[in-house]
Parts: C-alpha cells; structure tokens; sequence
C-alpha cells in the first residue's frame, strides 16, 4: 500500500511536469514571451 | 505519518517538483530566441524537464537520511523507479516529437553525419533505455546484482552527462551566460549528490570499521552474524530499522546490501546483529565470513519502527527471514520491560525452517507475547493454522475492533500484498500499515 502512495506520487508529478510543459511550450507562443 | 513527517513529506516533494520545474521556467528569463512552433517548444520542456528528473535520481538513492525519513528507503527506491520510467518517456517523446513535426531531422539518427549535439542525445537516450530494461528484467536477464550495479551507475552517468552535454551543444535556450551557468550549476549538483554516496559518504565510514564478532546458524537456512564498532561508539537504531552492509577492508564498494537490524535497539555497546538467510547470490557466503572480518554498516535507515507509532498493543505479521526486523522490535520490547500486548503471526513454509522459533517461545515469558505459527506444509499432527495468513487467520486470533492496533508486515511481496488486501477488507486504515519491503534493490 505504501508503494501505491509511490505510484501515485510519481503518476501526479509526470501530470504536474507534462501540464507545465503545456504551460512553457503556450507562454513561449504566446506574445508575451516573443 | 506523524504530522511531523506530513510536512516534511510535502515540503520534499514540493522541493523537488521545484528542481524539475525550475531550472525550465528559468529558461523563460532574459532574452529569449526566435519562437518556434508549439510543439517544438513543448517538446524542448518535456526533454529540459526528462534531464532534470534523470538528474535528480541521483538525490533519490543519495541515503540522505532527512530526506527519506518521512517515507522509509523501500518506498523512496520505488519512486526512483517509477520516475525512471517517467523519465524515460519524457526523454524518448521529446526527439519524437520533433521528428514527426519535421522528418527530416531523422537524418539526425545517423550517428556518422550527425552533428555532435545529436551524437550526444542518441548516447543520452540509448543508456537511459538499457538502464530501465535492465532495471526492469536484471532476474531474467539474470544478471548478478553486483555486475547490474555497476552497470546502472555507468548508465546513469553517461545518460546524465550525454544529456547535459546535448543541451549544452545545441544552446538554443542558453545564450544567456548566467542560464548556461544555472543549467551546469544543476548538473553539478546531480553529480554531487552521486559523489556524496559514493566517494564523501564512504570517506566518513572508513573512519568507523565494524569487526565481525559472532557468526551463528539459525533455522532456515539463515545466519546471524554479531558485528563490534571498531574505535568508536557505534550507533543507536530502532526496532525495524535496517542497515547497509559491505563486506570488506574498503567502504569504498559499489554494492552494498540492505538487511534488517534482528538485536534489540535497546543493546550497550554499539553491537549489533544482522540475520540474512541463503537466498543463493552472495547471501550464500555469510556462513563462511571469519570472525574479525572488517565490515562497514551505513545506517540505520527505515521508517519500519514501533517507536513511530505509539500504539496500545503491537501486531506483527511476518514471512520467512521478514522475521528479522520483527525479532529485533520483540527483542526491545522485552529490554524495554514492556508489558503491552503483542501478536506475532508467523508464516513459514515448513516447521524445521522457523527461525527464532525457540527464542520466541523463550520471549513469551517477558512479554505479553502471543504468536501464531502458521505453517504452508505443516508436519504430520500438527494442530495450528495451516496454508497462508489471511483475512480468516487475522479475525481468528486479533481482538476488534480491527483498526485500532498497528500492523507492523515483512515478508516475501506476494505475501506482503495478500495482508495489505486482508487488513483492507477488515477495514483497517492505510495509516496503520506499516510494512517494509526487503526486496526493495
């Protein structure tokens, strides 16, 4: 069960990581960041 | 979790969502170059954000004792894992990315006529690949611990490095000479904290030799081997805690093993004592080790202790050599002079190969002691419970309500998940697991 929490501790930081990658990749585009 | 740890455990992953993320907003400072499509730059964020996670692996098996605490080794090691493959999908979809928005970067595959930026990310990508697989399937590729340790480090090193050096080389994002220098500030880092459990670490331990004391066969196949601190006072663990082992006139070695502390926490001195049973790799050497063997002790780790969880009464339940770290918690308690119950279901495969069994039953005289035995091939007469501990064999023998004792588990996986499921359907808590899983390396 201990290892389940780990499960879902990496499975939260690869969405944490993947959403701010969205959030990177859309500010760079986006004119503010020209 | 202690509230204590709560906070500590959130502050520590906050912390490190912060290294992964970080070091890639920064890149969004200062001066920037041209814009290209969304793709390409989310593509760049996931590859920043693969790097800094492979990077920060290195923290993850550092041993850093205030960082892995909160959640115990076997838990921190399982999470190294997970995010291996996290960031292996991260590193591998960032090239792919790139090559299906424009194929003719395929061209960039061939290691011949590829710039040295290329070269490099192939290098990075293809050690990170056979690190996981190897990982993944080192028992069925059936490759020794030892050969695969050293293997994984290596891997790990060139991916790290190769990686570095692709990002570097191709430069887009670090013109800025203070954003070069924050990315190789990090990269220094990660192989610091390489250097700190390899050569810093080690350099302390020399300093602090055990000498072998005692060298006994148990029951089932196992062996307790007794170890002195050799000039020095030693150190004080908890019942449940662990420690790692390497043999040897040099704390220099790569490999070092896990095993469970079996004395009591509660012993003067400094002694203490390791039981490991013969599992046929190199645990089939402990027999042979000559008393006065040089041996260094990196410890104690783990949060499997009953001094976490104060508790009106104790259950331990434990498979095989899962024994260990239980027989060291009885052990303390009886130092302890303490009177709170205790139940101790035992499972083993047969009757001959329970270790401990008769210094147990010699416990049961100092402490509130009840242990259940519970045999897979039990001998002719025998009248205690039979086959595997489950659900039935717990409601048998534990008081309810069911969720107010704290369960202390170690055994062999598929018996440690078919408790985890047991205690479930009692509807015991999650908080009141605790188990410790030795097969965590």
């Amino acid at each position: 069960m201990r290892r389940l929490f780990a499960d879902w501790l990496a499975l939260g930081t690869a969405v944490v990581v993947i959403a701010m990658s969205v959030l990177f990749a859309f500010l760079r585009t986006s004119s503010e960041l020209h | 979790m202690q509230s204590r740890f709560v906070v500590r455990s959130i502050i520590w992953t906050a912390l490190y969502l912060f290294f992964i993320l970080g070091p890639m907003f920064a890149l969004l400072a200062g001066s920037h170059p041209p814009v290209r499509d969304f793709w390409t730059e989310f593509s760049a964020a996931i590859g920043y954000a693969g790097l800094a996670m492979m990077g920060l692996q290195f923290g993850l098996t550092a041993r850093l004792r205030f960082v892995t605490e909160p959640w115990g080794e076997d838990v921190i090691y399982h999470f190294h894992r997970q995010m291996s493959l996290i960031a292996v999908g991260l590193v591998v979809a960032h090239p792919i990315i790139l090559f299906v928005i424009q194929p003719e970067r395929l061209a960039l595959l061939n290691s011949f006529t590829a710039p040295w930026r290329a070269r490099f990310a192939a290098l990075s990508t293809y050690s990170l690949i056979a690190l996981v697989v190897m990982a993944l399937w080192r028992v069925k590729l059936n490759l020794r611990y030892e050969t695969w340790h050293v293997t994984h480090i290596v891997l790990a090193v060139l991916a790290v490095g190769a990686g570095v050096a692709h990002m570097v080389g191709w430069s887009f994002y670090l013109a800025d000479p203070w954003k070069r220098a924050l990315w190789i500030f990090f990269a220094l880092f990660w192989i610091a904290l390489l250097l700190y459990i390899r050569i810093i670490k080690p350099f302390f331990m020399l300093r602090k030799p055990y000498r072998v004391a005692e060298v006994r066969r148990e029951r089932g196949d196992s062996w307790t081997v007794a170890m002195q601190p050799d000039g020095h006072a030693g150190f004080r663990f908890r019942p449940g805690q662990f420690g790692w082992l390497t043999m040897g006139s040099t704390p220099f070695k790569i490999t070092g093993h896990p095993f469970s502390f079996s004395s009591s926490a509660a012993a003067d001195g400094g002694r203490v004592e390791m039981t490991i049973r013969n599992l046929g790799d190199f645990t089939s050497e402990i027999g042979d080790i000559p008393v006065g063997q040089r041996v260094y002790l990196d410890g104690p780790y783990g949060a499997f202790t009953i001094d976490r969880n104060p508790a009106d009464m104790h259950v331990l339940i434990a498979g095989g050599v899962g024994i260990t770290p239980m027989m060291s918690i009885v052990r303390t308690l009886a130092d302890r002079a303490d009177k709170r119950p205790v139940i101790l279901l035992y499972g083993n495969k047969d009757w001959d190969r329970v270790t401990f069994r008769e210094e147990l039953d010699k416990l049961k005289q100092r402490l509130n002691l009840t242990i259940v035995h519970v045999l897979e091939k039990p001998p002719a007469g025998w009248t205690g419970e039979k086959g595997f501990i489950n659900a039935a064999v717990l409601e048998r023998y534990l008081p309810p309500p069911f969720a107010d004792h704290e369960y202390y588990i170690c055994g062999p996986d598929v018996m440690m998940d078919a408790i985890e499921s047991a205690l479930s359907q009692l509807g015991v808590p999650l908080s009141k697991y605790h188990s410790e899983r030795y097969s965590f390396v």
